[in-house]
C-alpha cells in the first residue's frame, strides 16, 4: 500500500482539527485528506456514493480497497507511526465493538460535537485554530517509509 | 596464602565463571530472536548480538573487579565462606537482572520488527476501481 485516502467532512470543526493532527503524525503508510463536499470525488474514487460517505469516516487505499466506519479509524491508525500497536487493539474482537460504537456515535453526532466544543461555525472555529487551508494534494502527511 | 587472599582468588574465579556462562548463553540463545527482529538479516542479527554480550562483560567483569575491595574482611574460614556468600550472591543477582534487561530489549526489538511490518487487522469492505 503506498497512499490511504481518507475522506472527510470539511464543514465539521472536530473533522478538520482530526485532519490536521493526524497530517502531522509520523505516518508508515502517507494519508492523504480529501473533503467530501470535493466535486470530484466521484469522478476519483467511481462508486463511493454508494458506501455513504457523508455517515461513516471512509479509508480509501491506492489499490482501490475500501474501509468505512470503525474499520477505517483502524486503518487510519494502522498507517501511523505511533499508533499501529492501537489500531490492532482496537481491530481486536473484544475491543471492537465498543471501538465500533464509539466511532459511530462520534460520526452521527460529529457536527453536534462540534458545535459544543467550538460553538461556532466550522469556518470561525478552523480560522480559531489557525489551520492552514488544505489544498488537494498538500494535505498529505509526512511520509515514514515501510510500505506494508 | 592467607584467608583475604584466597577469598578474593575464590571470588574472582566463581563471579567471572558465572558471568562467561551467562554471556555465552546468551549469545547462543537470544541469536534466534535478533534474526527475528532484524527480519531473517543474520549478518546484522550477528553483529548487534555479538555486541551486547560485549557490553554484557564489560558491565559484569566490570562491577565484579571493582567489587574486590569491598565488605567484611574474613579473619578465618567460616567468616571467609560468609563473606563469599554475601559478594558472589550480590553478582549472581545483579547477573540476573541484567538477563532479563536484556531478554526486555531482544523482545523488544522482535516486537518493533513484527509491528512494522504487520498487514492491516481488518480485511476490506468493499472495492472500488482505481485508474
Amino acid at each position: 500500500m503506498k497512499t490511504l485516502t481518507i475522506l472527510y467532512d470539511s464543514k465539521c470543526g472536530i473533522c478538520r482539527r482530526i485532519r490536521v493532527w493526524l497530517a502531522q503524525q509520523d505516518a508508515y503508510v502517507p494519508l492523504v485528506f480529501v473533503p467530501l463536499q470535493d466535486e470530484f470525488v466521484e469522478a476519483r474514487f467511481p462508486g463511493i456514493g454508494a458506501l455513504k460517505p457523508d455517515e461513516q469516516l471512509i479509508a480509501i487505499s491506492d489499490t482501490g480497497e475500501v474501509w468505512r466506519g470503525v474499520n477505517g479509524w483502524i486503518m487510519t491508525l494502522w498507517a501511523l507511526r505511533e499508533y499501529r500497536n492501537w489500531s490492532f487493539r482496537m481491530a481486536n474482537p473484544l475491543l471492537k465493538p465498543f471501538a465500533r460504537s464509539i466511532c459511530h456515535g462520534i460520526s452521527q453526532n460529529r457536527r453536534r460535537i462540534s458545535q459544543w466544543i467550538f460553538g461556532n461555525s466550522p469556518e470561525t472555529a478552523a480560522r480559531i485554530l489557525g489551520e492552514p487551508e488544505c489544498a488537494e494534494d498538500t494535505c498529505a502527511s509526512k511520509d515514514y517509509g515501510s510500505r506494508s | 596464602m592467607n584467608t583475604i587472599v584466597t577469598h578474593h582468588l575464590l571470588y574472582l574465579t566463581l563471579s567471572i565463571v558465572t558471568t562467561i556462562w551467562v554471556a555465552s548463553t546468551l549469545h547462543r540463545h537470544g541469536r534466534v530472536f535478533l534474526v527475528d527482529a532484524f527480519h531473517g538479516n543474520e549478518k546484522l542479527a550477528d553483529s548487534v548480538n555479538h555486541l551486547l554480550v560485549v557490553g554484557f562483560y564489560l558491565i559484569n567483569v566490570g562491577f565484579v573487579v571493582f567489587a574486590v575491595k569491598y565488605g567484611d574482611k574474613p579473619t578465618d574460614f567460616a567468616t571467609m565462606l560468609e563473606s563469599l556468600g554475601t559478594k558472589v550472591g550480590c553478582v549472581l543477582l545483579i547477573l540476573g537482572v541484567m538477563h532479563f534487561l536484556n531478554i526486555y530489549v531482544f523482545n523488544n526489538l522482535r516486537k518493533n520488527a513484527i509491528i512494522r511490518h504487520a498487514p492491516p487487522p481488518v480485511a476490506p469492505d468493499a472495492h472500488i476501481a482505481r485508474p
